[in-house]
């Protein structure tokens, strides 16, 4: 469904990743982890054409992604995406937001919108807050609205780039219980996250990217558990240990 | 001066200084409205990425803050006819205060978007909006609120301001009690008159904007 071949990409002079082969199939979900400035947020935005890149090649549902060509937005539309910064629209209401992209975007009819949206927020457990801005509801909250605005354009694969780390640990239960059921409904999905447990029950695929390189990738069992690479390991040792991590697991 | 002579004088001249009052209502509103549109094109054409549009903008804008109102208004009306466009003097003063307050409208409008959180664009980019339509529901209104208090602030000058048409002969409420006065030589009774009408349009406007943004902010914050 979404194919990366030797993806290169530059900032400047500084080369943030070197060369990375990523393939994901329908209904798979797949975990990007790595230390900050690994590339994995980089590699992610890539795939919807929110970044340029210089070198490879992505693919996504058989057509070519590159920021700027003339497919660009309908492929955008076939792919949702969720950020750590939530990036709710602040002068609409919860539910105008989950509307604004099926309604204009797609042009659908308004009262089908309507009902389809308020369904997403009972979805997410905000129904009652559809007339809320988002300026009144957490950052737990917000980040459901968001995955709920995401879902209203009907997507065939969710990107999420670190949806948890702007939260309150006590907020990141909800937020990840909503990707679980997202999961479990076979939803293609690509979560950039810190969340190493729930990478290990709910993916399918664990990829750590280190400095630009895509050093492991396998079963999420296999890669978190038994790593090969001494980089893994490193890694893994310093998020898991709970004197040195003040990350939660679930 | 006795009270009841300057009543006395008042009741005589407030008809016609209101007549003015009412021109320069609709110099204000018009030029306003004007120097918005323009001043947004302005805005949008010098954040283009196409660096010979956002270079033509620029210079625009450092032509017309260049150049005193006054000496662009005479451009208009008197200049103008000599190539063959003919306007009314009330044509020209709309026309000639919306372009020269454009280049600050342009400046109000660029503050705005470019303080619009660049998070808005990429969710709107994602959701599959064009730029066209990414503007239209997700920028400008945001801009907008940001930009309001200079927005605000440029209205009031632009309602102060009318008064230089009246040296292109529209007979708004300055040009009006000038030439009372000149007729009557009662200046501080009509100039007095005049002070007190600006102040009664512009005070009352100084505080709807500030309650309007209050108003703004407060549902921000709720």
């Amino acid at each position: 469904m979404i194919k990366i071949s030797q993806l290169q990409k530059n900032y400047g002079d500084h080369r943030v990743l070197h060369g990375v082969d990523l393939e994901v199939q329908k209904g798979e979900v797949v975990c990007l982890i790595g230390p900050s400035g690994s590339g994995k947020s980089t590699l992610l935005r890539c795939i919807n054409a929110l970044e340029t890149y210089e070198g490879g090649s992505i693919q996504a549902f058989g057509e070519t992604v590159q920021r700027g060509s003339k497919t660009v937005h309908t492929l955008r539309s076939r792919m949702g995406m969720v950020f750590q910064r939530f990036n709710l629209f602040p002068h609409r209401t919860v539910l105008e937001n989950v509307m604004e992209g099926p309604l204009y975007v797609k042009g659908e009819p308004a009262a089908q919108v309507r009902s389809e949206a308020l369904a997403l927020l009972d979805k997410v457990g905000l129904a009652e807050k559809a007339d809320a801005y988002p300026e009144q509801l957490s950052g737990g909250q917000q980040q459901r609205v968001a995955i709920a605005r995401a879902l209203a354009m009907k997507p065939e694969a969710m990107l999420f780039d670190e949806p948890t780390s702007a939260l309150d640990p006590e907020l990141v239960g909800d937020v990840l219980q909503v990707m679980r059921t997202l999961a479990d409904e076979g939803m293609t999905m690509i979560v950039v996250t810190h969340e190493m447990g729930f990478a290990r029950e709910v993916a399918d695929r664990v990829c750590f990217l280190h400095g630009g390189y895509l050093v492991e990738t396998g079963p999420a069992d296999e890669v978190l558990g038994n790593p090969q690479h001494p980089r893994t390991q490193d890694f893994l040792r310093r998020v898991l240990h709970p004197t040195t991590s003040t990350r939660s697991q679930p | 001066m006795k009270l009841a002579e300057f009543l006395q004088n008042a009741q005589d001249f407030l008809p016609i200084l209101l007549q003015g009052a009412w021109v320069t209502i609709q110099i204000t509103v018009l030029s306003f409205l004007l120097s918005s549109v323009l001043g947004l094109v302005l805005a949008l054409l010098k954040l283009s990425p196409i660096r010979a549009l956002s270079w033509a903008a620029s210079t625009v804008i450092n032509v017309i803050r260049g150049l005193p109102i006054i000496v662009q208004l005479f451009y208009i009306y008197f200049v103008l006819p000599e190539m063959g466009i003919h306007l009314t003097a009330f044509q020209a003063g709309v026309i000639g205060m919306g372009i020269a307050y454009s280049a600050y409208q342009a400046e109000n409008f660029r503050t705005g978007i470019i303080a619009v959180d660049q998070g808005q664009r990429e969710a709107s980019e994602a959701l599959g909006m064009r730029s066209f339509m990414m503007m239209r529901r997700v920028i400008l209104p945001q801009a907008f609120r940001i930009a309001l208090p200079p927005y605000g602030n440029t209205l009031v000058m632009m309602l102060k301001d009318s008064s230089l048409v009246s040296t292109i002969t529209v007979a708004e409420m300055t040009r009006q009690g000038q030439l009372i006065a000149s007729s009557t030589f009662q200046n501080m009774t009509v100039y007095t008159l005049v002070a007190l009408l600006y102040l009664l349009m512009s005070l009352p406007l100084v505080y709807g904007l500030r309650r309007m943004e209050q108003r703004l902010s407060r549902r921000k914050k709720a």
